[in-house]
């Protein structure tokens, strides 16, 4: 019990560090790889969780994938230190922070205050922690989901598709001359 | 004697503060930041702790089409970054910057 | 971790052992490398220092030690020192859910005046049930070290290699991860142990309600998935960066790739890391289509059995179980260590926009294909 709450708090103080380096730091490829270690920090709180193969996939898609081209994009243009990282004005910049946090509190408020969530519990019963779900998720998403399913490879395709006449439209990468 | 319980005792509570904390970072990014790329980043990070949300009660109600959700959720950014940076390179090729205050005479 | 202190202490222990194993073994590659081209090449390789030169190893540890320790001027300093750290960790994490051996039981024993209950030790860092997708997740974090080695060096041709690298195990992790969704599919999990455990004793496979046996062959995925083998076989060469892939460190063109900069015992990181994915490479081609640690045609049982002639005691008979699998892992990982360099020193390179077209537009649509006659397959013929 002891442990799991070190290794929650420590995972916390992660991905929280470095999501607000993801936002703190000028050059943006210091802030991409922040957001690396907020997905790997992410991923671990999904292990906790109980969810391994969302946290693979979490892994390989998002930490794999996804920031690789970032990254890529960002040492392409090679920025580095940005002249104006952060909005103009003090006070409206004031005001988005202070409309941020209120934000965080409200979500706060209703987390704690409403703490009559009947549906959830409110402790893990730790029995069914290191079940294998994968196999029950495969069943659920190709039988329940199905069509939500097609739907998103219907999308892949079209961003796919989309992705390539950006490519070669007029001003991109692989324009035709 | 200090209550620990709240420390100790690790409950859904926590994992949907710590995802709204992920949550308004990634709205501050999106807020304060002028790097579209960044800005981008930011939703990445909105994004992510959605998912959080999404695991954590899959999690405690034991249902997992929490966990559904976060497989489409997770293409869905993929297919947003490969679009948001095919966009940001072609911007960046016109105006050798990809500052949002540079191309804001897109408008009218 | 463990139940109690004994075996969270014999668990940590182990994770330290399967480390250093697998930096240990980096030295000896490296000298096998050596004097396995210069047997290739007609030459005589590294023999002066040591019998058989294999104090060159030493010698050559010790010179990286020795080296100054500098960045150049351009460098981003954070990132040109922190990539060659983070160059080891996503090759240790995977290597260690790779199991190596059937787990040990160990009885109850008295020790410091206290009785300790009897354990199993899993021969393997951690065991996973998500282990493949685990290692595929751990393993495409090798991307950023790469970059934060070519950026961060602050020159243009260790960029351009590290775009080159990055494009490349970016494209190629595609093929990977779908040319063992065949295997997955054909033993039903995801976890390695139980894969292996799927492969035991002679060919047999059970199609349209008939018992289909082969006392010849043992049952192994490649009898099952020659495509699916060939595949990642091929793509695991392009993970690790090695030849005919390493076209992120073409010399002719690009001096050395993304660690054009780095001297001494940076580079060393750099080449444990590099070692370390063909180690990871060979161990999980055994695993997925050569039964792992198991012996061909014979299972644990009969190991057992055959053992339990020999020797007594049944803890004796379990030891040298677990020892004669391990010979028997270690046996396929070295064989396939050298086609690894036999490979290196017998293929040209390819050009990038032929390795790139190799990716997309030959590997991808063949391992789609066999995912689906793979799947096609199985949903008749049960």
């Amino acid at each position: 019990m002891i442990s799991d709450a070190l290794l929650f708090w420590f995972l916390a103080f992660v991905t929280v560090g470095s999501g607000l380096a993801v936002v703190l730091f000028t050059n943006p490829i210091y802030s991409a790889l922040s957001l690396v270690m907020t997905m790997v920090g992410v991923s671990a709180l999904f292990v906790t969780l109980g969810a391994y193969f969302i946290a693979g996939v979490q892994l390989i898609v998002y930490a794999g994938a996804v920031m690789v081209l970032f990254v890529m994009v960002l040492m392409l243009f090679d920025l580095k230190q940005e002249l104006m990282a952060f909005s103009r004005g003090q006070i409206t910049g004031a005001l988005k922070v202070i409309s941020a946090g209120l934000f965080l509190g409200l979500i706060f408020g209703i987390i704690t205050k409403r703490s009559n969530l009947s549906f959830v519990d409110k402790i893990p019963s730790p029995a069914d922690i290191n079940i294998d779900n994968s196999k029950e998720l495969g069943t659920v998403l190709f039988a329940r989901h199905i069509f939500g399913f097609e739907a998103l490879g219907v999308l892949l395709l079209v961003i796919a598709v989309g992705t390539v006449a950006l490519a070669r439209s007029k001003g991109g990468t692989h324009a035709k001359h | 004697m200090l209550n620990t319980d709240v420390f100790v005792n690790i409950g859904i509570n926590h994992y949907l503060g710590l995802s709204a904390i992920l949550f308004v970072l990634g709205l501050m990014g999106v807020l304060l930041r002028r790097n579209a790329i960044v800005i981008l980043m930011s939703i990445e990070l909105m994004l992510n702790a959605v998912n959080l949300t999404f695991v954590a009660f899959s999690r405690y109600t034991h249902r997992i089409d929490g966990q559904i959700i976060v497989f489409f959720v997770m293409t869905i950014a993929a297919a947003e970054a490969a679009v948001g940076l095919a966009l940001m390179v072609s911007i960046y090729k016109r105006f050798k910057e990809v500052n949002i205050r540079f191309f804001e005479h897109l408008k009218g | 971790m463990g139940k109690d202190l004994f075996e969270v202490v014999v668990n940590c222990v182990k994770l330290l052992a399967i480390f250093l194993f697998m930096v240990q073994a980096v030295p000896i590659l490296v000298w096998l490398e050596r004097r396995g081209s210069a047997f290739i090449q007609n030459r005589f390789g590294p023999n002066r220092v040591g019998p058989l030169g294999l104090m060159q190893l030493l010698a050559d540890a010790l010179k990286f030690l020795k080296k100054e320790d500098f960045a150049p001027e351009a460098a981003v300093r954070p990132l040109f020192y922190a990539a060659p750290v983070f160059a080891l960790i996503p090759a240790t994490l995977a290597y260690c859910a790779i199991p190596f051996s059937i787990p040990l039981s160990v009885e109850a024993f008295e020790l410091f005046g206290q009785s300790w209950g009897p354990y199993i030790f899993k021969m393997q860092g951690y065991e996973m049930n998500v282990g493949i997708v685990f290692i595929l997740g751990v393993s495409s974090l090798a991307a950023y070290t790469i970059m934060m080695a070519g950026w961060g060096s602050g020159s243009k041709f260790s960029l351009m290699g590290a775009l080159r690298a990055s494009a490349q195990i970016v494209s190629y992790e595609l093929a990977l991860g779908l040319s063992i969704v065949g295997v997955i599919m054909l033993y039903g999990t995801f976890n390695l142990t139980d894969m292996v455990m799927a492969q035991q004793g002679p060919l047999q496979f059970s199609a349209f309600g008939k018992v289909i046996q082969l006392g010849w062959l043992p049952n192994w995925g490649i009898f099952y998935q020659p495509l699916g083998f060939i595949l990642f076989f091929a793509a695991a060469f392009a993970e690790s960066n090695r030849l005919p892939f390493d076209l992120a460190e073409g010399e002719a063109e690009l001096v050395a790739g993304f660690h054009v900069e780095y001297g001494g015992f940076k580079m060393l990181m750099f080449f444990i890391g590099e070692y370390g994915h063909m180690l990871i490479a060979s161990g999980l081609v055994a695993t997925f289509f050569l039964g792992g640690y198991g012996i061909p045609i014979w299972t644990v049982a009969d190991v057992r059995a055959w053992l339990g002639t020999m020797f007594e005691s049944p803890q004796t008979v379990d030891l040298m179980t677990m020892l004669i699998h391990l010979v028997s892992y270690l046996t396929k990982l070295a064989i396939f260590l050298w086609i690894f360099i036999q490979v290196r020193w017998t293929l040209p390179r390819f050009r990038y926009d032929q390795l790139m077209e190799l990716g997309w537009k030959t590997m991808l649509p063949w391992a789609l294909g066999n995912t689906i006659v793979t799947a096609l397959v199985i949903y008749l013929v049960s």
